[in-house]
């Protein structure tokens, strides 16, 4: 009997050397801020809407938001790159360390972050550990929309109830659907065969998604491209999310 | 408190029981009582749990961008970018994807009604009337009976309902239909196309080849947002940033757009000036490179030019010095910087500015689109002048009966036009609204069309692609209500010939089953049918671009009006542009409702923008309302102060402000368009750019809920914290 | 606080309470149960009779071995045996309707109203669960390891609890001599998301 995988005892132990399976590349120079994509991610993963006044509380229920920030002063002032922030699915995981309930957990068969929504009994601990701000919390039952505004749920993602975290997922389940197609033809997933539904709308192809353990495939390239930058980086999370800093030709004015 | 255990406290503990079984169960007796219909007939490419994908086209914008949407059990559950189609190839905008939305809107009409106008008309109140479809064709036959006092007014798309209505309009001797959409009055569309005519000598719209470009001077063309196609010129901005030297983007508008956001250079111009800079670019760039400047460019004296935008001189000497670098620059004119008084000689600079880089006709540079394989000269949307002789004729009471598809023009236009006062001069307003829309609420009849994922049709798509194209619309979904096609009603009410809108929309695309050079061919009308329908619509696999007629676009004198150097100083300039997300018609979809606006992360309201620094003189805070006052007419709205605005200016988006049209629209924040006033430029077009307003305070907070933490913005809310 | 003990030491009040804690036990106890039965279906369609006809699961459930639900079969399907079996509508002798057996009637009821039959699901997971037939399928697992023998079932029963030790002991159990299968087996994500 072959010996089962051994259970790390701290995390940086398993952490250490993993090379990530799925990642994302960001061109931030492409990015043009247009929100397809958070209206996708949206659209695909039953995200709800929380209303005019949840919203400016903070309560803002999408998975992916694009930051500007401004830099100078009029007439000096420009905004930096649109840069679309979600679940950075870390290697070493801010979040998973705190959930009291193991309802945050990696998972080693897709190397991503897991919010399993069954076990979640809503501490928002993990929400409050992130440094990337990743995670949102169900504050009201925002998913109890008027008839028939619900036909629009995908029934292949749970749709989420009150007191419960949720984040991005990189779509596992079109990663299922896609690895279960490539198993029963009896081939690997193709690069670019699998998508999430940020990168498919992106009208700049801006997001790139695939495999980060195939040095081949177009994401783990533009990864180790001279450009690439990882968000917080020396905070030791790993992220598997890769943005590419600015374009060629630095500032014109 | 009793020792008794109450009746309704016993109740409450059977009730926790069924919870506490819920818990130990994970929820099984929930779902215990669900049943399972399978369909009583399987469509024969369905599979029960499997998805089914539908090619369709976008009908959230005129741009026409194709659709694939999943299905699963008879319901539409997500849209993706269909990606053959030439427009969009498999993209889409946070629009399409929220047209779902549209779809299972809560506040769908769901009957024809006639309404009866009597005080309601007055307060908009409904006094609504189930009607069945018989009696509304009867309606509608009967209004064809005075052709003389029919008028059709239509959505900006030259989609079948336009060709059949033209068609119709002409065998009974009605006036022609018209187009109109708010977007296309701010892209003042009908100005660029009266310059290319002007130009090039013919009416146009342009192409752009941003994609092969290396240098793009964009005058305020918000390109990455709304304007004209917007998915298909994000693929251009991305294709230009991505060749091998990367192509440099310089945005020259008042105010920093989303589109500016991306730019390597942006300059604060002053509007009104975009053909003086245009200008003298043209006559430092000739100079510097034959020797001497063209006609056109000639009398421009650079120095006042730099003046009046508000430019150091050194500025233009600088954009001079990219273009002289540049293998293929291109210009593009954006639609607040035509809306001007002389916007139409503003357009001939610009495109004059082309003409003399010499790009017209090459890779990078301007081109014409081509025409629509159904072989029909280009016929473009109304211009607001003409929407404005529409409502002359309204209220002398020549219109008998106004048919509305498509549009608002109760939200969309000037309410300086006067167009809701007109209506009462129209004995009968029939709308076939999908949504209660404003105009709806006052008609007298609405006779609902299907969503556009429940419809047939095809729409021509003239912008965005280099490939003559045929779009395919097809319902993805069977209508959920008692409504009706368009289409399928003025076929029976006019008598024609056809049995329904298929074999309307049959007869009217066999001409393409001869033609060749097709992505795809069939022999005959039935395959090409089922082909039109897999891929969402025909278009021809070779890019035919034509080259404008440079001939002499150089030489014609301009008539450049200066810029007003003395301003009072309580005016600001107004801009106003479409709302990136929102557009004319998202505001009923609660998920755009709360994408947060890519500049302001704004959600759910409006706002106005104004300079830090001029907000500081004026004593005005962020969520502070202020009333906006024009000559014709005023608005309350909060502060956004804006860090990347001209001190004289401020900006309003538009979009929000509906008094119908739904309850995620309803009664949310502002329309900027009742402050426009009913100046046109010489082509036409509302001349918006111009207004200037006056900021009155009120006293009044109203804070806008924003994605961005408000807390240290300006130092502002840190007292409290 | 001090009251609500004080509350508490009354002999009528602690009975209340062991009332209060009875009802909510053995409603507990009834809906656990509930989801244990198989429920009240529209027809009591006999699996067992079909099975020894020899009619594979596969025909009726096609999904099973292509995707995440097994699906189930249209009412045309089952009109395209029952509507020509001779041994009711002999074009010869018709046997009238009346005298068919009584599900059948129900059948042709469903047909001839063109109305879905609402049939109630018995092997049901919670929403947060995504179970997927078409590996388990392809891993070679038959029908009836998990649906039991069906040639002794009438209407679908439960066969075993459904629940999450159930999944997990049997997917520890197939990937013993395989860690890697393992861990694709165990992970969170595999099911829940």
């Amino acid at each position: 009997m072959a010996s089962l995988p051994k259970i790390p005892e701290y995390k940086a132990e398993w952490a250490e050397g993993e090379a990530g399976r799925w990642g994302i590349a960001i061109d931030m120079d492409l990015c043009t801020g247009c929100q397809a994509c958070v209206a996708a991610c949206s659209m695909e993963n039953n995200v709800p809407f929380v209303g005019e006044h949840d919203a400016g509380y903070g309560r803002q229920m999408a998975w992916i938001r694009v930051e500007r920030l401004w830099e100078g002063e009029y007439p000096e002032v420009k905004a930096t790159p649109f840069q679309p922030v979600m679940c950075q699915q870390c290697g070493a995981a801010p979040c998973e360390a705190v959930c009291p309930v193991f309802a945050t957990v990696h998972s080693q068969a897709e190397q991503i972050n897991l919010q399993v929504y069954n076990r979640c009994v809503g501490t928002r601990y993990c929400a409050n550990n992130c440094p990337y701000v990743a995670r949102v919390f169900n504050w009201a039952d925002y998913s109890n929309y008027p008839e028939p505004l619900a036909n629009q749920f995908n029934p292949d993602v749970t749709v989420r109830r009150r007191g419960v975290m949720e984040k991005c997922t990189f779509c596992i389940q079109r990663i299922h659907k896609a690895t279960d197609q490539a198993k029963a033809e009896g081939r690997e997933v193709r690069d670019g065969e699998v998508q999430p539904a940020c990168a498919q709308a992106c009208p700049a192809d801006a997001i790139v998604f695939g495999r980060l353990d195939d040095p081949e495939s177009k994401v783990s390239k533009l990864s180790k491209d001279k450009r690439a930058i990882k968000l917080l980086e020396d905070l030791g999370t790993q992220p598997r999310v890769t943005y590419l800093k600015g374009g060629y030709h630095g500032n014109l004015g | 408190m009793t020792d008794k255990l109450s009746r309704r406290d016993f109740l409450k503990v059977v009730g926790a029981g069924a919870a506490t079984a819920a818990v130990l169960t994970g929820c099984g007796p929930a779902s215990r009582y669900v049943t399972r219909e399978p369909y009583t007939k399987m469509p024969e490419y369905n599979y029960n749990g499997q998805s089914t994908y539908f090619a369709t086209t976008c009908r959230e914008c005129a741009a026409g961008c194709g659709l694939i949407v999943r299905t699963m059990q008879g319901r539409a559950i997500k849209t993706e970018g269909n990606p053959y189609h030439p427009v969009n190839l498999g993209k889409t905008c946070a629009r399409g994807q929220a047209t779902l939305q549209g779809l299972y809107n809560p506040d769908r009409l769901r009957n024809p009604v006639r309404n009866s106008r009597g005080e309601s008309y007055q307060t908009g109140e409904k006094d609504w009337t189930e009607i069945n479809w018989d009696t509304a064709i009867e309606v509608v036959a009967q209004a064809l009976k005075d052709p003389a006092g029919v008028q059709f007014l239509l959505g900006p798309a030259p989609d079948h309902l336009f060709d059949l209505v033209r068609e119709i309009c002409k065998t009974i001797g009605a006036p022609a239909p018209i187009r109109f959409g708010a977007l296309g009055m701010f892209e003042a569309r009908v100005t660029l196309g009266e310059a290319a005519r002007a130009m090039f000598g013919r009416p146009d719209t342009l192409f752009f080849d941003l994609a092969n470009a290396d240098l793009v001077i964009s005058f305020g063309a918000n390109f990455l947002e709304t304007w004209i196609s917007p998915v298909a010129y994000t693929r251009g901005y991305s294709k230009m940033r991505k060749q091998r030297t990367r192509g440099i983007l310089v945005q020259l508008e008042a105010r920093l757009s989303q589109t500016a956001a991306k730019a390597d250079l942006w300059h604060p111009i002053k509007p009104g000036s975009e053909g003086l800079v245009a200008a003298a670019l043209g006559k430092l760039y000739a100079e510097q490179k034959f020797g001497i400047a063209p006609a056109a460019f000639e009398a421009v004296d650079v120095a006042a030019a730099a003046e009046a935008a508000g430019l150091q001189l050194e500025a233009l000497e600088n954009l001079t010095a990219l273009l002289l670098d540049a293998d293929r620059p291109l210009v593009i004119p954006g639609g607040a910087a035509l809306a001007h008084e002389h916007g139409l000689e503003i357009a001939k600079a610009i495109l004059a500015l082309n003409a003399l880089l010499g790009n017209l006709g090459k890779p990078g540079g301007v081109f014409h689109t081509p025409v629509s394989p159904l072989g029909e000269e280009y016929r473009r949307p109304a211009s607001l002048r003409e929407m404005a002789e529409l409502v002359e004729r309204m209220k002398a009471g020549k219109i008998k009966t106004l048919f509305v598809h498509g549009v608002n023009p109760v939200f969309e236009l000037p309410q300086a036009l006067g167009f809701q006062a007109a209506l009462e001069k129209v004995p009968t307003l029939i709308s076939f609204a999908t949504f209660p829309d404003e105009t709806a609420m006052l008609a007298d009849y609405i006779l609902p069309d299907h969503h556009g994922l429940e419809s047939w049709g095809y729409q021509r798509v003239t912008d965005g692609t280099g490939q003559a194209m045929l779009s395919g619309a097809q319902p993805v979904v069977a209508p959920f209500y008692n409504t009706k096609s368009t289409v399928d009603v003025l076929l029976a009410a006019a008598g024609l010939p056809f049995k329904d809108e298929v074999e309307y929309l049959q007869n009217q695309v066999a001409p393409l089953v001869e033609q060749t050079g097709g992505f795809y061919s069939a022999a005959d009308l039935p395959s090409f049918w089922a082909l039109f329908q897999q891929f969402g619509g025909w278009w021809k696999n070779d890019v035919s671009l034509s080259a404008p007629n440079a001939a002499g676009a150089t030489e014609k004198k301009l008539n450049l009006k200066a810029v007003e150097a003395s301003e009072q100083h309580e005016e600001f300039h107004l801009l106003v542009y479409p709302s990136p997300i929102l557009a004319e018609a998202g505001a009923n979809k609660p998920w755009l409702q709360e994408i947060p606006d890519p500049m302001t992360t704004v959600m759910w309201n409006s706002w106005i923008e104004i300079n830090p620094h001029t907000a500081e003189e004026l004593g005005l805070h962020n969520d502070d309302v202020v009333r906006v006052v024009s000559p014709f007419g005023a608005v309350e709205v909060s502060v956004y102060k804006y860090p990347a605005i001209r001190p004289d200016v401020v900006a309003i988006p538009f979009g929000q402000g509906h008094t119908a049209y739904g309850r995620y629209a309803e009664a949310r924040g502002i329309n900027p368009a009742d402050l426009f006033g009913p100046n046109f430029n010489e082509a036409g077009d509302l001349a918006f750019a111009d207004l200037k307003v006056r900021i009155e305070k009120t006293g009044k907070k109203r804070e806008l809920s924003r994605l961005e933490s408000k807390l240290g913005v300006y130092g502002e809310g840190m007292e409290e914290h | 606080m001090q009251r609500v003990f004080e509350l508490l030491k009354k002999k009528e009040i602690q009975l209340l309470l062991l009332i209060a804690f009875m009802v909510i036990l053995s409603g507990g106890a009834w809906a656990l149960y509930q989801t244990q039965i198989p429920p009240e279906q529209p027809i009591q369609f006999p699996h067992d009779i079909h099975v020894q006809l020899q009619i594979q699961c596969l025909y009726c459930h096609p999904g099973a071995q292509r995707q995440a639900s097994a699906g189930l079969p249209t009412q045309q399907k089952c009109w395209a045996c029952h509507g020509q079996l001779r041994k009711y509508w002999d074009p010869a002798a018709p046997v009238p309707l009346e005298q068919w057996p009584v599900e059948l009637q129900k059948l042709a009821g469903y047909v001839e109203r063109n109305e879905p039959i609402p049939w109630v699901p018995v092997y049901i997971v919670p929403d947060h669960v995504h179970f997927n037939h078409r590996p388990h399928i392809a891993a070679g697992f038959a029908c009836e390891q998990c649906h039991g023998d069906m040639s002794k079932q009438k209407v679908a029963e439960l066969q075993q609890t459904i629940n999450m030790g159930w999944c997990i002991t049997c997917h520890q159990q197939n990937s013993v001599n395989d860690p890697q299968k393992r861990i694709k087996l165990i992970d969170c994500g595999t099911c829940h998301y």
